[in-house]
């Protein structure tokens, strides 16, 4: 569906710093389209800063990031009309109904009138809000602010999909609403880069993995050549070995 | 539709749904207002009536004359009791509530003394007091009226004039007056109380749940999200204003309250005048829209914005309040002040008193206020720090004992809001235990005052602290070249602050009471007494205000933009010099404040800013110490001699030039804070 020779996603030596502290140093990374992305890191490790970044809430101090080939930077307008971004603390307004949130998401998204219902009534069906979407999101469960969420995200059809821990704090049911989202989207051929420390769905559903420990990418990879190059026997344990250096090579093979 | 207009609309949207809003926006001035007066009203009438329906009981002792009992009996306000014993505890235990007390028979001159007993703080005995003094003023009448007649003189004899009053004011000009006073104080308080809250959520709230990260990336420019924002605040302290006051002009007009006729105030504002005190509202709204906006999306949660809110809301008060005390006349300078402007313009016109220009200065001088407090909100908006920046301080102070930490610090940067802090606390110790200081030890208070309350917690602060002592109270020696621009500095600024204040008397009354005190204070007849003078007024606050101001304060906010904290310091050292009699000394003290700081800064030694505190107290002591001088220097309605102005201003421009050629190693470019974190 999205142009296949354009690289969705792209940091090239993206640096940030806070004060004296390099939060993220000369990242360099794609994503493809189609392609799931994990991005992983110990706390601190800048994951979060590096996503901010890219959804152009934070200015990087080098380099820079692109979206379908449109610089952050230089256009962040444009960057964010390509793109979702999912906070990891999902939050929505309280004294909003489900739909006039999502509405109101269109509407900053350009988008109006019968083309906007359409879109609301199909993303409606699609994550399940028929039962509360008219309820205000403050008396929401946590499962359906969730759905809430990623149907607000995605009310503008972007190619690239920006996630930050999106299962964080979430039960079993909760989460796999995500999995099943992000397996969907990605087969859709959006580019999904996506932050976490869950393993499990790291091995689930990410195709590459980059590594970050003190704002550098010392390591990247498909997750079976991750655990197979740390002689690991499964990602938790290659994450281990990756954080705590063991295999320093692995910051110099990390490669564009 | 415009970005701006989306996020309005939803943040209008959200608002109205929020109760608390609501609350303060409609149903506090439509319902509860009104209800509110009439209740008040009600329960005034009722009391006055009870007040009316029975006769005072009131007493007379002594030996009172059978005609002036017979005038008390006679009266149908007064019911005469006998009082036997104490009287005052007779009125204290409500028995009776005036006592008429005479004194021994008339003398030779024919006057008898009669002392009226009551209690001031009782409605009861003041209204006693009141009818008891009526008739025995209309018996002193009848004793007046049977000498003359005595000595065959006409009852005018003793009336050489007669006084009748006769105000020019219309009847609701006098309303719109006593309106006009209270009006715009309610008006300013509805509008604050209005957009306090939804400023709060709309900028804090959003940070708090997590809904601003998702906003920001949305297609639009920040500024789209700043201004639909802002208009929302604007929007509804306007709408909580414009209901309170229509609200409460029907209830006067309409004349539901029978209170207008029983005190005689008639209420009637022009239409016109209603439409423009609406329109004035309209600026003060955006100017408290913008400013709340500003200040709330600096706080990370909705309790820490209410914390950093109140205290501007408190401030804000006190210029509105401003209509309400008498004797303030209403100039240019008030009209440019930000919010009294406003107050004394909305009295002007309940009064129907307003003119063009003063509508001018008011509406153009509170634009240019908002549009300034908008820019400080648009950029908290475009400042990844503000929205997204985190301090490291939580788990630092997660980490060790207090003293563990001190030494973890040793040689630490101070940083703003600790110097903040710590000017904070001295100026709050100087102000309670320095005035108990003076007040007991007289001079000799004042010295250790400054010197125990400033001198060694300022030392004590930057050691015990672990912070860098050399750098933070910039403790370099000065360069000559250094030396030089400040003294030619100096000689410029003294002069300069005295035009500054010479020039506000023309605006702030002089306290002559306060002047006389000083004087005397700063007059040395002996050469003793100008050395004990000296050290004290001149050398004593030199060093000492020098620590504190020049170097705490200077020392822990070089971390901000140069003009900001020059500007600060200049403000604070003005700030710690008002005093409960007057306002004057904050401009030339700020003042010479500025000019200190930027020379220390510049130069990097507090030893310039001692030598120049010194100069300028100095100067002042010895020109209040030679009767010749004193004169034509210590009058502060004088203005500074003409021939001396163009001295201070090459000397300041000539030390401007030459402090701004130092460029020791200090002066750095400002750091973002180094504790930020991902």
């Amino acid at each position: 569906m999205f142009a296949p020779n354009l690289t969705m996603i792209r940091f090239d030596g993206l640096t940030k710093r806070y004060g004296t502290l390099t939060a993220v140093s000369s990242l360099t990374l794609r994503v493809e389209p189609g392609e799931v992305y994990a991005l992983l890191g110990p706390n601190g490790a800048g994951k979060t800063t590096a996503l901010r970044c890219l959804a152009t809430l934070l200015a990087p101090d080098e380099g820079t990031a692109s979206i379908f080939d449109v610089d952050v930077v230089e256009q962040p307008i444009e960057a964010r009309r390509r793109m979702a971004f999912l906070a990891a603390s999902m939050g929505l307004y309280e004294r909003l109904s489900a739909r006039e949130l999502v509405a109101y998401f269109g509407e900053l998204h350009g988008l109006s009138g019968d083309v906007l219902e359409d879109r609301l009534d199909e993303l409606v069906d699609l994550f399940g809000l028929t039962d509360f979407e008219h309820r205000y999101c403050g008396r929401l469960s946590t499962g359906q602010r969730q759905r809430v969420s990623l149907a607000r995200s995605l009310v503008h059809d972007p190619p690239a999909l920006i996630l930050d821990e999106p299962t964080l704090g979430l039960d079993v049911l909760s989460g796999q609403t995500i999995y099943e989202f992000i397996a969907r989207e990605r087969d859709r051929g959006k580019a999904i880069l996506f932050s976490t420390h869950q393993m499990e769905e790291v091995e689930l559903l990410a195709d590459r993995v980059g590594v970050l420990r003190d704002g550098e990418l010392v390591a990247e990879g498909r997750p079976s050549e991750l655990i197979e190059r740390t002689g690991a026997t499964n990602m938790a344990r290659a994450f281990l070995i990756l954080v705590s250096g063991e295999q320093a090579a692995d910051r110099n093979e990390a490669g564009p | 539709m415009s970005a701006w207009w989306i996020v309005c609309v939803k943040e209008l949207r959200e608002t109205l749904r929020d109760r608390r809003t609501l609350l303060m926006m409609v149903v506090v001035p439509v319902l509860l207002y009104p209800v509110l007066l009439i209740v008040s009203e009600q329960l005034l009438l009722l009391g006055m009536r009870n007040l009316a329906s029975d006769g005072a009981r009131v007493a007379v002792m002594g030996e009172p004359p059978p005609e002036l009992l017979d005038l008390v009996e006679q009266s149908p306000d007064l019911d005469l009791v006998t009082v036997l014993g104490d009287p005052e505890r007779a009125i204290r235990l409500d028995s009776v509530s005036a006592i008429a007390l005479f004194g021994p028979p008339a003398g030779a001159d024919g006057t008898r003394d009669v002392t009226v007993l009551f209690d001031a703080v009782s409605d009861r005995s003041q209204r006693g007091h009141r009818e008891l003094n009526s008739v025995l003023g209309a018996w002193r009448d009848t004793l007046l009226a049977r000498r003359l007649s005595d000595r065959g003189l006409p009852s005018t004899f003793a009336r050489p004039i007669s006084i009748a009053d006769s105000s020019i004011a219309r009847p609701e000009e006098v309303g719109g007056y006593t309106l006009g006073r209270i009006l715009p104080l309610l008006l300013v308080i509805i509008m604050l109380l209005g957009a306090f809250y939804p400023a709060i959520d709309l900028a804090a709230g959003e940070k708090e749940r997590g809904t601003l990260e998702t906003l920001l990336t949305a297609p639009v420019p920040p500024s789209a999200v700043v201004a639909g924002k802002f208009v929302t605040v604007a929007l509804i302290g306007i709408v909580a204003a414009g209901l309170n006051l229509g609200s409460m002009l029907l209830t006067f007009q309409t004349g539901v309250l029978q209170i207008t006729g029983v005190i005689g105030l008639e209420v009637s504002i022009p239409l016109g005048s209603v439409v423009v005190i609406f329109l004035t509202l309209v600026p003060l709204a955006v100017l408290f829209g913008a400013l709340f906006l500003g200040i709330a999306v600096r706080s990370s949660s909705f309790k820490e914005a209410q914390n950093a809110l109140t205290p501007v809301y408190m401030l804000v008060l006190i210029p509105a309040m401003l209509p309400i005390f008498p004797g303030i006349e209403f100039g240019p300078l008030l009209a440019v002040t930000p919010v009294a402007g406003v107050s004394f313009f909305f009295q002007q016109l309940m009064t129907g008193d307003a003119d063009v220009v003063t509508a001018v200065l008011v509406l153009g001088s509170t634009g240019l206020y908002a549009a300034g407090a908008l820019y400080f909100a648009a950029q908290a908006f475009g400042n990844e720090h503000v929205l997204f920046g985190t301090s490291g301080d939580d788990s630092e102070a997660a980490r060790g004992t207090w003293w563990d930490r001190i030494k973890e610090r040793r040689g630490a940067q101070l940083k703003p809001e600790q110097a903040m802090g710590f000017v904070a606390l001295v100026a709050v110790l100087f102000f309670y235990v320095g005035t108990q200081l003076q007040v007991r030890l007289g001079e000799r208070g004042l010295l250790a005052a400054e010197w125990f309350l400033l001198f060694i917690p300022a030392v004590l602060f930057v050691r015990v602290g672990g912070f860098d002592a050399h750098k933070t109270l910039s403790l370099s020696r000065p360069s000559r070249r250094g030396l030089v621009g400040a003294l030619l500095l100096i000689a410029g600024a003294t002069p300069a602050a005295w035009l500054i204040g010479w020039l506000q008397s023309f605006v702030i009354p002089i306290p002559w009471e306060l002047l006389e005190g000083l004087e005397d204070l700063i007059t040395a007849d002996s050469a003793g007494r100008l050395a004990w003078l000296l050290i004290l007024l001149a050398v004593t606050p030199a060093i000492c205000e020098e620590f504190v101001f020049r170097g705490v304060l200077l020392g822990g906010t070089k971390s901000l933009a140069p003009w900001r904290f020059v500007l600060l310091n200049g403000l604070v050292f003005g700030a710690f010099h008002l005093s409960f009699e007057t306002v004057i000394r904050f401009l030339p003290t700020a003042t010479l404040g500025i000019v200190i700081a930027w020379a220390v800064w510049r130069t990097g030694s507090i030893w310039v800013g001692i030598l120049m505190h010194l100069l300028n107290n100095g100067t002042i002591v010895v020109l209040a110490s030679v009767p010749s001088l004193r004169d034509r220097f210590a009058d502060p309605e004088a203005p500074p001699p003409l021939w001396l102005l163009p001295f201070a201003v090459i000397a300041l421009a000539a030390g401007v030039r030459i402090l701004r050629g130092e460029r020791p190693d200090h002066i750095t470019l400002p750091e973002p804070d180094e504790n930020e974190t991902p």
